[in-house]
């Protein structure tokens, strides 16, 4: 982002970059930046939080209108108040992802799309309330982003919908969509628990997630390098890996 | 949240080591005060419109998202799974506040919004970006815009 500023601003467009990392924005100097503490992927700070995120918006504007530049960094004085974890957090379905062999397909898809299909009264409901999904990646439904997982996990790699795109890059758009679909069914009404919570919900309870563990102890072990740098960087956030000692 | 104090010892050390461009000089353009300026969003979140082809890795091109594309059909089709995509799933105005700048602008507060908006996609070195970036700064200036807001994630 800042280097972009500088490009865009040598080029006669006045900006302002919001920065999460402040020690990028101090090496690359852009013309005007504000620095917020908030959690990577969240720029704007708090979701759903309007006064909030327009309070970020103007602070960071107003520094177009400072007469102390160049290279004016300033720090946004609040922390983001849904970045903490709700007491007592529970998504509003629950089920563990059991014991069954994901090493047998048929077992395995059975279980991922039974798993799948019992998340979706509340994606439904999270669907109506927002008024959006951003599951739509892959092209495929969730029931086929479960059929392919299943089928990728026992070696073979269905007919790709998208010729002109690696199989393993659209596999790794299906298991975002899966991703996505779990985590958007996740909301209970106006509670929004903090990422870490339902990351580490998703990451402990469903099949989804064990499936996907899976496929990236497999994709590491591939020949082929770009399916070793999808398994190691693309599938799971890094903090799991960590987290569940997957290194 | 996104101190670097908050991160894994392994990702503060890949941050910290992280090659960044270096500039020679700082441009500053001045302009109007805000309550005449024309606002567009400028990402680096791998925005895309759906049905578009998404992001991959090294992409350096970028994505138009005209003011009036539905929410819904715009994806985040960033190749780093290392960030936060809950919050962004549940109001797409934490990284892409299109609703708030109209607030804004309804207000006053803002003169305008850009007819466009655009998307680039962060971790890729930024410096083959710059043709697209002064690309990008083109059709801003064609739209009259003098105010970008850029949204990393």
């Amino acid at each position: 982002m800042s280097a972009l500023a500088h490009y865009l601003e040598e080029e006669g467009v006045p900006s302002v970059a919001i920065s999460l990392i402040r020690l990028h924005s101090e090496k690359i100097g852009p013309p005007r930046a504000l620095w917020v503490p908030f959690e990577l992927g969240r720029p704007l700070g708090a979701p759903k939080d309007e006064q909030f995120q327009i309070r970020v918006i103007t602070r960071a504007l107003r520094l177009l209108e400072c007469a102390s530049g160049p290279a004016v960094l300033e720090d946004f004085p609040e922390d983001d108040p849904t970045a903490v974890n709700l007491p007592g957090w529970r998504p509003p379905f629950d089920f563990t992802a059991g014991s069954i062999d994901i090493g047998e397909r048929e077992v395995l898809e059975h279980a991922l799309r039974q798993e799948a299909l019992a998340v979706a009264p509340f994606h439904e409901r999270f669907v109506a309330a927002n008024r959006r999904t951003t599951i739509g990646l892959s092209g495929l439904s969730i029931d086929d982003c479960a059929r392919l997982l299943a089928a990728c996990l026992a070696g073979s790699f269905p007919a790709n919908p998208d010729p002109s795109t690696n199989p393993v890059q659209a596999l790794r758009w299906a298991v975002d969509d899966l991703k996505a679909y779990y985590l958007e069914a996740m909301s209970r009404d106006s509670a929004i628990p903090s990422s870490r919570q339902m990351q580490n919900w998703f990451w402990d309870k469903t099949l989804a997630a064990r499936a996907i563990i899976a496929l990236r102890w497999q994709l590491l072990a591939s020949d082929d390098k770009r399916s070793q740098a999808i398994g190691r960087m693309n599938l799971i956030p890094g903090a799991q890996v960590q987290r569940l000692g997957l290194q | 949240m996104a101190r670097m104090t908050d991160f894994p010892q392994a990702t503060q050390t890949s941050m910290a080591n992280l090659e960044c461009p270096r500039f020679e000089t700082t441009p500053c353009v001045s302009g109007p005060p805000l309550g005449q300026r024309r606002v567009a969003l400028v990402t680096s979140a791998g925005l895309i419109s759906r049905g578009e082809r998404p992001f991959t890795s090294g992409d350096v091109d970028y994505r138009v998202l005209p003011a009036d594309t539905p929410a819904n059909q715009i994806l985040m089709s960033h190749v780093s799974v290392n960030f936060d995509r809950t919050a962004f799933q549940r109001d797409i105005n934490v990284v892409f506040p299109l609703d708030r700048l109209r607030t804004m602008e309804e207000a006053g507060t803002i003169g305008s919004l850009a007819a466009a908006h655009y998307s680039f996609m962060g971790a890729t070195d930024p410096r083959g970006m710059e043709a697209n970036a002064r690309a990008v700064a083109g059709r801003l200036k064609s739209d009259r815009v003098d105010a970008v807001l850029l949204t990393p994630v």
